[in-house]
Order: C-alpha cells, then structure tokens, then sequence
C-alpha cells in the first residue's frame, strides 16, 4: 500500500494532515485527516467563574473568537435561565453579522477562492489574494481589504475590543449602541451590501460563465449526499445568531428540529483510534462508517449546509440568490462540496442585509441592554459559526462556578464529511500511483471548501506554510517526498 | 515625537504560546517614554499589522519554534520565510505587510522588529509558561528595551 501524506495544507494553518493511502495498483484506498489536538481544555475550564467563559472561550480559535464568545454568551443565558432583553439580542446580532461579514470575505478572497479566481491548474504561489489582485486588479483588491476591515469594525465597536469581544453578559450585554455608532455602522453596512452584490457578480463572471468550472463542481469527486444541518428561524430561514436546529435529509425534507437542549439526543460522537477528532453523526440513523446516503448519519455543516437545511433566506435580495443557486445547480439539495464557495456569497449578502436592518431598527441604540440572571444551573449554546454549527454545554455549580464543559465546534461536525471529500477527490485525480502537485491540489479544494479550522489557537513565528507530500509504496517504505512553500 | 509600539503576540492560555504577552506585561509601567505605546494581541496576519499602522517603528515580541528552548533572538522581517503569526484563517504577518505595500498603505513602520522567544510546543490549555521559556523572559525585556534605546 502506498501513502500520500499532504502535510501541512497551505494556506491553512491549523496543522492538520492529510494521509491517502494507496492499494497495490496506486489507486486510492482511502484517506483520513489527522489533527493534532489541543489538550486539556476542560480541566483548563473547571472550577472557573462562568463569567469568564465567553473570554475564556474566545481564545481557544483565533479564527472565530466571536462565534465562541456568542454561543458561550448563550450557554450562560441559558445555565443562568434569563431571556435577554430584545435591543441585547438585536446588539448580539449585529455584532455577529460583522464577523460573518470579515470571515466570509476573508474565506472568499484569501482562501478557497483563489482556487477559483486564479485557477486550480495554477502555480501554488498564485493561488493566494496576490493571484486574485493580480487577476481581479488592485482596485478590487482594496475593495476586499477595505469591506473585511469594516466586519472587523463593526465587531470592535459592539464588541469593545478588536477581534476578541468582551460584550457578552448572561441577560444581555455590557454596553449600549450609541447613535454616533449607530451611523457610523450604517455607513459601513450600506457598503458591504454592495460589495456582497459584486462578489456574486465576480462569481458569475470567473466561475459560473466558465464551463469546465461548472463541470468541477457538480462532478462525482466533488459530490456527497449526506444529510445537512443548520439553524433556522419560525419560517425555516438561515439564521446565525438564534433558532432551532435543523436537519434535512437527501431529498431536502426536514427530518428532525430541535433546540439546543435537546442536541445530545440526536447527535452522537463517533470515536476512531486513529484521530483525537470525534466524529458526529446523528443517533436516529446511526454510524455506518465513512459513507454518505441516507443510511449514514453523516452531516454536512457550513453555508452550504445551512442553505441545504432550510427554506430561503430572511433578507430579499440573499433569498432571489438562494432561489437562483438551487435553479443553478439543478435542485434541492445541492451536494456539490464546491459549491460551498457560492453559498458562503450568498450568506455573506444576508448578512449583510440583515445587519443593515438591524442598523436601522429603532430598538439598536436602547440602553435596555440587559435582564437580571436567575440560579446558576446547566446551559446549551448555539450558534451558527461562519463555518458551521457551534455548541456551547456548560455545567455550573450553585456558586456559578464551572463544573463541566462540553464543546462541539463546526469544524468537528464536519469532520466525517470532510474525510469523504478527501477521498473522493483524492480517487477523481490520483490514478495508477500517478500523484502530481495539480492533483494534490484538487484534494485541497475539496478540503478547503469547508474553511475548517484545526488546533488554530496558537500563534508562534513564523510556523509553517510548506506543503509536504511524502509517497509511500505498499510496505509503507518512503518512495517519495515532495515539499512546496 | 518619534512613536513605537511594542506588541505582545500570543495566547495566554497556551502556555508558551503567550510568552509575547508575558513580557509585554512586565514591560509595562516600566518604560516612562511617552512616545513608546504597548499591546497585547492574540491575533496575527492582517489584524496584527492593523495594529502597528501609524507607528514609526513595531517591536512584535513572539513565540518562535525552535530547536532549543528559551533563547531569545532578534529578527527583522527578511529573516523569515514565510512568517504566519497565526491568524490561521487570512494570511501570515509577513504576507499582510507585503499586502498593505502593495495596496499604497503609507502608514507602516519604517521599521519592523520581531523579539522571538523559542518554545518546543504549545498544545496544552495553560496559564504558565514552562521553566526554560519563564526563564527567557527577563533576557526578552532586555533586548525590547535596548530596542527602545536606538
């Protein structure tokens, strides 16, 4: 047997490794993702004052400090049994829609979109925005810059603090919006609908008017047909911030809704001794291995789970481009993993809509920011992170003192999924041993389209950036060793 | 007035990984120059040269993998390779500064100095730091110190 090891991914720097392990003819077998993990998180959270965890919590990713901050903000809502007041959950929202706005830019521009923008076929040193500049121009390069430091502005304002909000209290949060503020935050919104409009625009053009790009993503590699998970609203509509999770199956029927509270019941952690990462999977259906259809409990999370999971979007122009993605792609679900890119364009539209409504709403600068916090007990929060569903599941003691913490983090959910895509991508471009550095790369799209995001919370220089891809023969000899900046 | 800003990187809650916040903490209070403004940041890439915009000069106290632990260097940005300082959803410090030049930024440090601590690993969820990177701090202070003085 032979073994691919692509080690770490570029541009992606949680460390994680991707092993493809070859059969005697140099076809692909199969192919895990290793992660290393970060220990000890929950001994690290015992015995802590509540209050600290959306601080606490925030620190453990330095990509999405504020998805952490927002569903552990939630969890002691819930653990201290207090509604926030309706301006605190307005504020909340808004804020989160800032850090959708940056993350789904940054992803878009910097990461997976390259890919798309410069062409997979590319040089691995253009695949990167300075690829996109070139090809887009410096004009849409300041653009890009320009709109991802305004998400970040957005959350600094609201937050407090750049990148890591400190807002969150159980029953609200610390500080109203002041009308100064609000305006400012306007001015900024305003821009960002437009620049999501000709992102999409820019989508069109470079992806979807290019054919053999359209053939990429709906081709066999690229496609899996597992279930979809994502928070709704009361008429089934994305939502990041709040709601009911749901789960739609392979023909894009509802087949479960549920709460926070209720998630232990329907979803299950699968175990591998080859990797620290649990692998989800909802309990009704079961886990039958690393396999998709509607016998495997395998979900997929993310902006293209969470529009397969619902119904249409809450704002009108992010809805007529989620109508226009289903007719696009023929249908309800779409299962295409690429298409994830086109999605996470459309939720960046939504929510920048939806932070312009919020903006405007009367309610926004009210200084009832906060509800008085009942008996410290248990709590579940959720929310939607930019790259999939977040859970937040504290236990606290009579003196508010944390006893027990649980997290599942979106890249965790699609964990099994990503597993899958690796594969298949990985048996759609590497035949009879033949292992080019244009076919390892295909391998990474399917990988990258998840935006996950592994072990991220360490920040030494200058840390690596090379791609290394080591071949082993069926005695698992070392045959070859490819390494790439 | 000739303006610096010493940024501390790093987690404090992964153990070695924050040794930049660590001696940025000490240096506080300590340094009596009103020209010279300090920072902790747990964050790279973009959001890090975010913070230096404005400055004439940056001194980024970071964490840097080594083969020895606990030794303190000096590096200026052509000493790396590829510098990701962590953010790992954008792009690393190096590449985010050759991005603002690129894109007309006019408000870079004309000069940019990394006070690198070595540590073996950081995968564990800790306040300390290990004994050797403890050890390393006071030599730290020193040379963002002598930094200030030039």
């Amino acid at each position: 047997m032979k073994t691919v090891v692509i080690d770490p991914i570029t541009r992606l720097e949680g460390h994680g490794k991707i092993s493809i392990f070859l059969d005697d003819q140099g076809n692909v077998e199969n192919a895990y993702l290793q992660i290393p993990e970060l220990r000890g998180f929950e001994r690290f959270c015992q015995g802590r004052r509540a209050e600290d965890m959306p601080q606490i919590t925030s620190r453990i990713c330095g990509v999405c400090p504020v998805a952490h901050h927002m569903a552990s903000t939630k969890a002691l809502d819930d653990a201290f049994n207090v509604e926030p007041s309706s301006a605190a959950k307005k504020i909340r929202e808004l804020m989160y829609c800032g850090y959708i706005i940056y993350d789904h830019i940054l992803h878009f521009y910097f990461l997976g979109g390259p890919d798309f923008v410069v062409g997979p076929e590319a040089p691995p040193e253009k695949r990167n925005i300075f690829g996109v500049i070139e090809k887009a121009g410096v004009e849409v390069g300041k653009e890009v810059i320009k709109h991802r430091a305004y998400g970040q502005k957005i959350t600094a304002i609201i937050g407090g603090k750049a990148t890591h909000p400190v807002c969150g209290l159980p029953g609200g949060v610390s500080k109203p919006i002041s009308e100064e503020e609000r305006r400012e935050i306007e001015r900024m919104v305003e821009s960002c609908v437009d620049f999501a409009k000709f992102s999409l625009k820019l989508f069109d053009e470079i992806v979807l008017n290019n054919k053999s790009y359209v053939d990429m993503i709906l081709s066999d590699p690229f496609t899996l047909k597992t279930y979809n998970m994502g928070l709704v609203d009361e008429k089934n509509r994305v939502n990041f911030y709040d709601g009911m999770t749901r789960v739609t199956d392979q023909n894009g029927e509802e087949f479960l809704k549920f709460s926070g509270r209720e998630y232990g019941e329907h979803v299950a952690e699968h175990v591998e001794e080859w990797s620290y990462v649990k692998f989800p999977y909802l309990k009704k259906v079961g886990w039958k291995g690393f396999t998709d259809g509607k016998s495997s409990g395998i979900y997929r999370v993310g902006p293209l789970g969470r529009l397969n999971a619902a119904e249409g979007m809450a704002t009108p122009l992010a809805d007529k481009e989620y109508k226009r993605f289903y007719e696009t792609l023929g249908g309800k679900p779409v299962n295409s993993t690429l298409a994830f890119h086109w999605a996470r364009l459309i939720e960046l539209l939504y929510a920048s809509e939806r932070a312009l409504e919020l903006v405007k709403d009367p309610e926004i600068t009210s200084s009832k920011i906060r509800n008085p916090v009942g008996e410290p007990g248990e709590g579940v929060g959720v929310v939607e992170a930019a790259r999939g569903t977040l859970i937040h599941h504290y236990k606290l003691d009579k003196d508010g003192l944390v006893e027990k913490a649980n997290l599942i983090v979106a890249t965790t959910n699609n964990a099994g999924a990503i597993n899958m895509s690796i594969r298949d991508a990985a048996k759609g471009v590497i035949k009879k041993g033949v292992v080019s550095d244009g076919l390892l790369n295909k391998v990474e799209m399917a990988f990258r389209a998840y935006d996950p995001c592994f072990a991220c919370a360490s920040h030494t220089l200058p840390g690596g950036l090379a791609l290394k891809v080591d071949v082993y023969d069926s005695n698992r000899n070392l045959l070859k060793s490819v390494e790439r900046l | 007035m000739r303006k610096t800003i010493v940024v501390g990187v790093g987690n404090p809650i992964l153990g070695d990984d924050g040794v930049g916040i660590h001696v940025v903490r000490r240096l506080r209070g300590r340094v009596k120059n009103r020209g010279v403004f300090f920072e902790e940041a747990l964050t790279g890439g973009m959001n890090l040269v975010d913070l230096i915009l404005g400055y004439d000069k940056a001194v980024v106290v970071d964490a840097v993998v080594g083969e020895e632990k606990g030794l303190v260097k000096r590096f200026t940005l052509s000493d790396f390779e590829t510098v990701h300082s962590s953010n790992p959803h954008g792009m690393s410090f190096l590449e985010a500064v050759d991005l603002a030049k690129k894109m007309g930024e006019n408000r870079l440090p004309s000069e940019i100095v990394v006070v690198g601590i070595t540590i073996s690993e950081a995968s564990s969820f800790k306040e300390e730091l290990s004994r050797e990177v403890a050890e390393a701090v006071p030599g730290a202070v020193e040379m963002v110190l002598s930094e200030l003085r030039k």
